[in-house]
């Protein structure tokens, strides 16, 4: 094979890698639109579980007379003490139920996992209440 | 007196609920005890009936307002004693008759009974508190409904009413294990409507079928009143308490009153036996 020969074949073999590398670059593109349009599709899904999570949550977070009866009766005390003072400390439920602080806590913030009560700091006080979702929905 | 809230309940209707919690409000506001008488039942309301003569003017304010929000407790309270001539104080929470309020409550949601349970306490130490009532009484729908639960949770005793009906009888046997028992609640059985028969037992006669029904009900049976015809025909707005002081359906109440001062809530050892 001659010089020119080999020079036009390369040409021929530079050319037909070019095209070969422009398919991958097109399929490349493709897959990375592909994979942004799901990526976006993703992100709506978890937006929309987000805020059917946040939904649950506020349909959990009211511990009615018919959902303290489901609850285990240590925590259903809890509970029920704090929809009769609003607004309790773990001292002010152990009062109340006659059992020992560092229990109504453990119950209080069991409760606070669950969802069913929240709890905040004013001053050196840590208090557990009850939310009320909203104040008169219906 | 030690301040007390009671909740007048039971598993079906018609066992009396209304004519033992009126008269018993009544008898202790004639005996000088300050008494508050709310009407829980908002399905079938019936204190503004039995009350009417008592009530001037129309109703202002009804219990369902206060319950949402729409009014303070005050405002949905009647003083009747004067009206009565009763020496204590007899104060009405009034369930309103209105179609489109039973409607309105039979609607509510389960955000708004967490609401209302917050508001019956709050009411519940207002009267204890701030307005020197001394026995709260709650009429309530029979069953297991939102309301009838909320009572028996913010009260102190539960008064369950039956008959002597045998699926009323299995109904608060029920009730008494999965309801009271959960919440903790002192709870008592009053037999009502017995047969007439029992008017002339011997004491013996009746201390044996309140044994019976203490060991099928495995709770305290505090009276058994026989049933009186001219109780269950008289007019719906007759006070048989004020109307006719000596009827003897009035005299097995005042022992059922006499039991009910007698009774303490349940103390400490108890609650840790609950557990």
């Amino acid at each position: 094979m001659g010089k020119a020969e080999q020079s036009t074949l390369k040409e021929e073999l530079l050319a037909k890698l070019v095209d070969e590398l422009t398919l991958v670059n097109r399929k490349l593109s493709l897959l990375i639109e592909l994979n942004e349009n799901m990526l976006k599709m993703q992100e709506k899904f978890l937006h929309m579980s987000s805020e059917k999570t946040s939904f649950d949550r506020e349909l959990k977070l009211a511990p009615d007379v018919m959902t303290l009866l489901s609850l285990p009766p240590a925590l259903r005390k809890t509970a029920m003490v704090l929809l009769k003072l609003d607004k309790a400390t773990a001292e002010d439920l152990a009062r109340e139920t006659k059992r020992l602080r560092p229990v109504e806590s453990a119950y209080a913030n069991q409760l606070v996992r669950m969802g069913y009560i929240s709890k905040k700091r004013e001053g050196r006080e840590v208090y557990f209440y009850i939310e009320s979702p909203m104040e008169i929905r219906k | 007196m030690r301040k007390k809230a009671l909740t007048i309940h039971s598993s079906r209707g018609g066992t009396g609920k209304t004519v033992i919690a009126t008269n018993l409000a009544a008898i202790y506001a004639v005996k000088g005890v300050n008494v508050a008488l709310l009407d829980l039942d908002f399905r079938a309301p019936s204190l503004v009936d039995v009350f009417s003569k008592g009530i001037s003017g129309p109703v202002k304010h009804w219990l369902n307002d206060f319950l949402d929000g729409r009014c303070r407790a005050e405002q949905a309270l009647i003083d009747v004693s004067e009206a009565y001539g009763l020496r204590g104080k007899l104060l009405l929470g009034l369930a309103n008759p209105a179609i489109e309020a039973i409607r309105n409550m039979m609607e509510k949601s389960r955000a708004w009974e967490v609401t209302a349970v917050k508001r019956l306490f709050s009411l519940r130490s207002m009267l204890f508190d701030a307005m020197d009532v001394d026995c709260c009484i709650l009429d309530t729908s029979p069953g297991v409904q939102y309301t009838s639960v909320n009572a028996v949770v913010s009260s102190d005793i539960a008064v369950a009413v039956a008959t002597l009906d045998s699926l009323d009888l299995k109904g608060l046997e029920t009730m008494l294990a999965e309801l009271y028992d959960a919440f903790a609640k002192r709870s008592v059985v009053l037999i009502n409507k017995v047969f007439p028969e029992t008017r002339v037992w011997s004491s013996d006669e009746q201390t044996d079928l309140i044994d019976k029904m203490e060991k099928t009900l495995k709770h305290p049976v505090i009276g058994i009143i026989p049933c009186y015809c001219d109780v269950l025909q008289a007019k719906r707005n007759s006070l048989l308490a004020v109307d006719k002081p000596y009827h003897p359906f009035l005299r097995d109440l005042e022992k059922v009153a006499e039991k009910l001062d007698g009774i303490k809530e349940i103390d400490r050892e108890e609650h840790v036996l609950a557990e």
